[in-house]
């Protein structure tokens, strides 16, 4: 019985890595368990029957069964993510870099009124922080239209990307307090690899929430009727 | 031209070639003589003479018959160990398998039209 399960489990990642919902990944699984199991019981090893490549061998009965794919296409991703999150960042400098002074003249506060120092660095940073979200996100929403469930990926992007964001400012800044604000290249490098990283984790979370199958099989699949003998 | 040494090659992969154009015709066969599970169409195509084809070769196939609804399955008790999941032919896998069958032999007909030599093998006469 645990060569079964051991033989499901990695036909089970083979389905997961072939973009196969979970639903139907339950249905394939508890399919082939009972043969397995029948194979079991008449002397079969689950091991040999399967053959040395379970991986192939789920995604061709994944394709016989019809069953609907949806391939989160990572790279694609986060290469889209990182270009419209670079466009976006220069984006956000120039209108930084813009409106900075613009505000300055049009806002002539007294040299009493002392702006909070949170609210500063909240629109110094955020603005940009803002922009290359936007950036990002944009870019996923219409460069990869073609990829499904494209909208609700961008959409929870647009969720957590900030969160993430928010999340990893106190460490870098932690970080970037341990090295006593060191600008050595490695430190500054390691802060960008940090936020870039956690990121690319939010937009990679974005989309495995976005094509998480919602329990409703493929109608093409693995429907059981009641035998008729021929 | 093929060398002599890829033989045994050549011949596994024609064999591989002819039984993937016929492998659902014999299996709906198999189980018009009587339902089945997996394991066992798997045995009973080594018995016919096919030589070992996989079990990871006829459950994708069984499953895609299933779902064009030429095939069925149930699970039925067994006696002496877990339920097994049977399959049996269906109506349209009763029909498939009539047409794949005269088909199948007008086109064995045909090959075998060209592959047997004449009855009189005429000679060339000398003048």
């Amino acid at each position: 019985m645990n060569t079964i399960d051991g033989a499901l489990a990695e036909a089970d990642r083979a389905w997961r890595a072939y973009g196969v919902g979970s639903a139907d990944r339950a249905a394939l699984a508890d399919d082939l368990r009972l043969d397995l199991q029948a194979a079991v019981a008449d002397g079969g090893d689950p091991t040999q029957l399967l053959g040395g490549d379970i991986a192939g061998f789920a995604r061709r009965l994944a394709d016989e069964a019809g069953v609907r794919r949806v391939c989160g296409d990572y790279r694609r991703l986060l290469g889209t993510a990182l270009i419209g999150a670079a466009l976006g960042g220069l984006l956000g400098y120039a209108i930084l870099t813009a409106l900075y002074p613009m505000l300055v003249r049009i806002v002539d506060l007294p040299r009493s009124f002392e702006v909070p120092i949170q609210l500063a660095l909240a629109v110094y940073y955020g603005v940009p922080a803002g922009v290359v979200v936007v950036g990002a996100v944009t870019a996923v929403r219409l460069r990869l239209r073609d990829l499904p469930r494209i909208r609700r990926t961008a959409w929870m992007m647009s969720l957590l990307m900030p969160a993430a964001g928010i999340l990893i400012t106190p460490i870098t800044m932690a970080f970037a307090w341990s090295t006593g604000y060191s600008t050595a290249p490695e430190v500054i490098a390691t802060e960008v690899a940090m936020v870039l990283a956690t990121l690319a984790g939010a937009t990679v979370l974005a989309r495995r929430l976005s094509i998480r199958d919602r329990q409703e099989p493929s109608d093409t699949t693995l429907n059981t009727t009641e035998i008729k003998p021929a | 031209m093929i060398a002599a040494d890829n033989e045994p090659t050549d011949d596994s992969d024609r064999q591989t070639q002819l039984l993937r154009g016929v492998l659902d015709m014999c299996l709906l066969a198999l189980l018009a003589r009587e339902p089945a599970h997996g394991y066992e169409l798997v045995r009973r195509m080594e018995d016919a003479g096919f030589g070992a084809i996989s079990y990871g070769t006829i459950y994708p196939l069984l499953t895609r018959m299933r779902r064009l609804g030429l095939v069925a399955d149930e699970q039925q008790a067994s006696p002496t160990g877990p339920p097994r999941k049977v399959y049996a032919l269906t109506g349209p896998g009763r029909s498939h398998l009539d047409a794949w069958q005269k088909q199948w032999d007008r086109f064995a007909d045909t090959v075998a039209g060209i592959l047997t030599p004449p009855d009189h093998n005429p000679t060339r006469s000398c003048p």
